[in-house]
């Protein structure tokens, strides 16, 4: 989030219009060049490997990644009696590492291998680790996708269709919610589609969702609160939320719903393992290429391990998902595992995203609330080709933000130094409101990860990300702002301002789909060339939508561990 | 937050009222730091900029908002070649160093920086070196709980920075 795309240099960063571009450098720059990667692999076999230790006994599944679906799934699988291992890239970050503070937050950022990244999308600042992953500070809105997100294909001939239907993921959608606590008014969400009222009322609004909300109002559009995974009142032995603003930097109380107080405790007490500090490097299959048979990993002292599996998940986000099984190429599979389509890496999307800033005259407590916001619209979710775009939009207001950081005070004015700076800061942490508009991104297959020259600490190819927005996109980010801007004007704002374009979220990369041709998973995250290998969390979005994914991201899983549940004898094989 | 110096942790701001020696940046790379962080927002000299970042770059882990920026060049490298290229277009431009040149020289110069790509700037791109050490120079004035106090907002922390800078 808050990163934007600089139109000289084609790098990111976050800005106003009017403000410093910021440029990035050429990819590469600085970096070791090295040989061209060809794909080519060591080992077919754990045994292929000799420096590569045993780390113990096979176990019946292991998961890269322990962010919110790798979380889940071990949650899920291991209270079936399945024994469970997660290989987690970062550290053993706790609840009470969420020290309040936007500088001590970075801890939570990836910082495992570099990310060549020659477009908009920010990579750094969108990856996660350690326990909860990306999710263990995230910010908790949790939308639905629409009925028509699944089937842009059938209807509009663009993109690509789920292998289902949202009828058919809203049990699941509906079971989480109410698993984890979602605060919200169903009613007041005109747009939503079908599905159970919300556990919890909305939570309050402040300054800045009152500003906005009338704004909105003035010019005839519609909001509602924003449903957050959040507490509005206590909920299942967690706190509520106190409103401080802080959820950037981790909700220690639990009252925002992060895998460290939902599915990790449950996958833990089921006995769980998780190994920390452990970077996987190749997913190992038998000599056949049908089937996984465990993680090449380096663990925290950097010694080379194996953890044999009758289940692989990769669960590691929609970077290191894709890499992963590009750099685990061996000879069976010579273009990546699970890669006979080509698609791996593929359909990669970002939503794209841009704030309209506004000073009140009254004090909006921009620095309270949620960092998720409290005001949604979504009256224009609905795709219209007769809009002259094609493209779903949303927008969620009022989020808290401190005076520093990427998404602080601060860089809503990122041109202005000096004495100058210091007096918008001290104006604007009294007086700014904000809003982001989150569009989607049409799924182009050229938008990819793909493996770079460049290597990482360990010797092995970084991911290059290679993307671009849709023309519909940009249309549609363009009659958003125009939106925006009209409603805070409306709403009586002194001053109107945009942020630079940016993207949040990252997804596909590893897509399902019905056919072995143009995906690289079934609908249930299974691999369609190799049967006991499952890819889980936003890899797997064919589309994007314009919602935020975390939810969708819970209700896969969760369709996903009670199919792997169901059908074990025939996957674990 | 306290940092480590050479004279021990100590918070930023007392670790360069001390004259705590650098570990990764050089003493005239630092001079060039505090300068730049100075002219981008006054006090941040004096708030320790220069020995925070420095503090940072010593870390595997440096809580540096340059994280992430997806730069694949190591931070510490970033930095002395932004400082290089700052002092070198100030020689180029202004025939002096940038910790010599005059306020209003200064301001002309980091002007040009926050506008992307001043002429004969040579090294990491201007305006990243701006936008970078800006975030750092806002991140010491007012990231912190004092910083907090001085606009006037409660800090509500869940849980507190180790220790007040």
């Amino acid at each position: 989030m808050a990163r934007f795309q600089d139109e000289e240099y084609g790098r990111t960063g976050a800005g106003t219009p009017g403000a410093a571009p910021v440029p990035g450098v050429t990819p590469g720059v600085g970096a070791s060049p090295a040989a061209e990667v060809t794909g080519a692999s060591p080992a077919a076999s754990p045994g292929a490997s000799p420096a590569a230790a045993s780390a113990g006994e096979k176990v019946d599944a292991v998961i890269v990644g322990c962010g919110a679906s790798g979380s889940l799934l071990a949650a899920k699988l291991a209270t079936a009696g399945k024994s469970v291992v997660i290989l987690e890239a970062g550290p053993n970050l706790g609840l009470k590492d969420m020290v309040s503070s936007q500088i001590w937050s970075r801890r939570w950022r990836w910082n495992g291998a570099e990310t060549e990244n020659g477009g908009a999308v920010g990579a750094g600042f969108n990856n996660g680790w350690g326990g909860g992953g990306s999710a263990s500070h995230h910010y908790a809105v949790w939308l639905r996708l629409h009925e028509e997100d699944f089937e842009v294909t059938s209807r509009f001939g663009v993109g690509n269709d789920w292998p289902f239907s949202y009828a058919d993921l809203r049990p699941y959608y509906d079971r989480i919610q109410e698993e984890v606590g979602i605060s919200g008014d169903a009613e007041a969400e005109v747009w939503r589609p079908e599905g159970d009222p919300y556990p919890m009322p909305p939570l309050r609004s402040l300054g800045q969702g009152r500003a906005i909300a009338r704004g909105f109002a003035a010019i005839g559009v519609r909001t509602a609160p924003t449903p957050v995974a959040i507490n509005s009142v206590a909920y299942k032995g967690r706190s509520p939320c106190v409103y401080d603003g802080w959820c950037d930097a981790g909700c220690p109380i639990g009252a925002l719903a992060n895998p460290l107080v939902t599915y990790l405790p449950v996958a833990t007490k089921a006995g769980t393992e998780i190994r920390f500090d452990c970077t996987a490097t190749q997913i190992l299959t038998d000599r056949t290429g049908a089937r996984a048979v465990g993680v090449r990993y380096v663990d925290g002292d950097g010694a080379e391990r194996v953890q044999e599996a009758a289940v692989v998940i990769v669960a590691a986000f929609a970077i290191q998902t894709p890499r992963l099984l590009l750099l685990s190429a061996n000879e069976r599979h010579p273009d990546g595992l699970a890669n006979s389509s080509g698609l791996v890496g593929a359909y990669i999307t970002a939503h794209p995203f841009q704030s309209v800033y506004a000073l009140f005259d009254d004090e909006t407590d921009v620095a309270f609330g949620v960092s998720g916001g409290n005001v949604l619209s979504q009256d224009d979710y609905a795709k219209d080709p007769d809009k002259g775009y094609l493209a779903s939009w949303q927008w969620t207001g009022g989020s808290s933000v401190k005076p520093n950081d990427l998404i602080g005070v601060a860089m809503a004015r990122v041109d202005l130094f000096g004495d100058a700076l210091h007096a918008f800061i001290a104006d604007a942490s009294k007086h700014l409101t904000n809003m982001a508009w989150v569009g989607e991104n049409r799924a182009m297959v050229d938008n990819r990860i793909t493996l770079s020259k460049t290597t990482d600490r360990l010797g092995l190819p970084i991911a290059k990300l290679t993307h671009e927005f849709h023309e519909d996109d940009l249309k549609a980010l363009e009659a958003g702002m125009e939106q925006g801007q009209a409603a805070m004007r409306a709403g009586g704002a002194r001053e109107v301002w945009l942020s630079g374009r940016a993207t949040q979220h990252i997804m596909g990369g590893a897509i399902m789909g019905t056919d072995p041709a143009n995906s690289v998973t079934d609908a249930y995250g299974v691999t369609h060339d190799v049967g006991n290998l499952v890819v889980s969390g936003t890899p797997l979005f064919p589309t994007s939508g314009a919602v935020n994914p975390t939810f969708t991201v819970h209700a896969l899983a969760l369709r996903q561990a009670e199919h792997l549940i169901e059908e074990w004898g025939a996957i674990a094989r | 937050m306290l940092i480590m110096t050479p004279l021990g942790l100590l918070p930023a701001a007392r670790a360069r009222a001390q004259g705590a020696p650098l570990t990764v940046l050089s003493r005239a790379e630092g001079e060039i730091l505090d300068a730049l962080g100075e002219t981008l927002l006054p006090g941040a000299a004096a708030a320790g900029i220069t020995n925070y970042v420095d503090a940072q770059l010593a870390k595997d882990l440096p809580f540096l908002i340059y994280r992430y920026l997806d730069v694949p060049i190591p931070a510490a490298d970033f930095y002395r070649g932004g400082l290089a290229a700052l002092d070198a277009y100030s020689e180029a431009t202004h025939g002096s160093a940038f910790a010599d040149l005059s306020s209003s020289e200064k301001t002309t110069v980091v002007g040009g920086m926050a506008g992307g790509k001043p002429e004969g700037w040579e090294g990491p791109p201007a305006g990243l070196v701006y936008f970078v050490v800006r975030a750092d120079a806002v991140d010491v004035v007012y990231g912190t709980e004092a910083g907090f106090e001085r606009l006037g907002l409660p800090y509500l922390e869940h849980i507190a920075p180790p220790e007040r800078w």
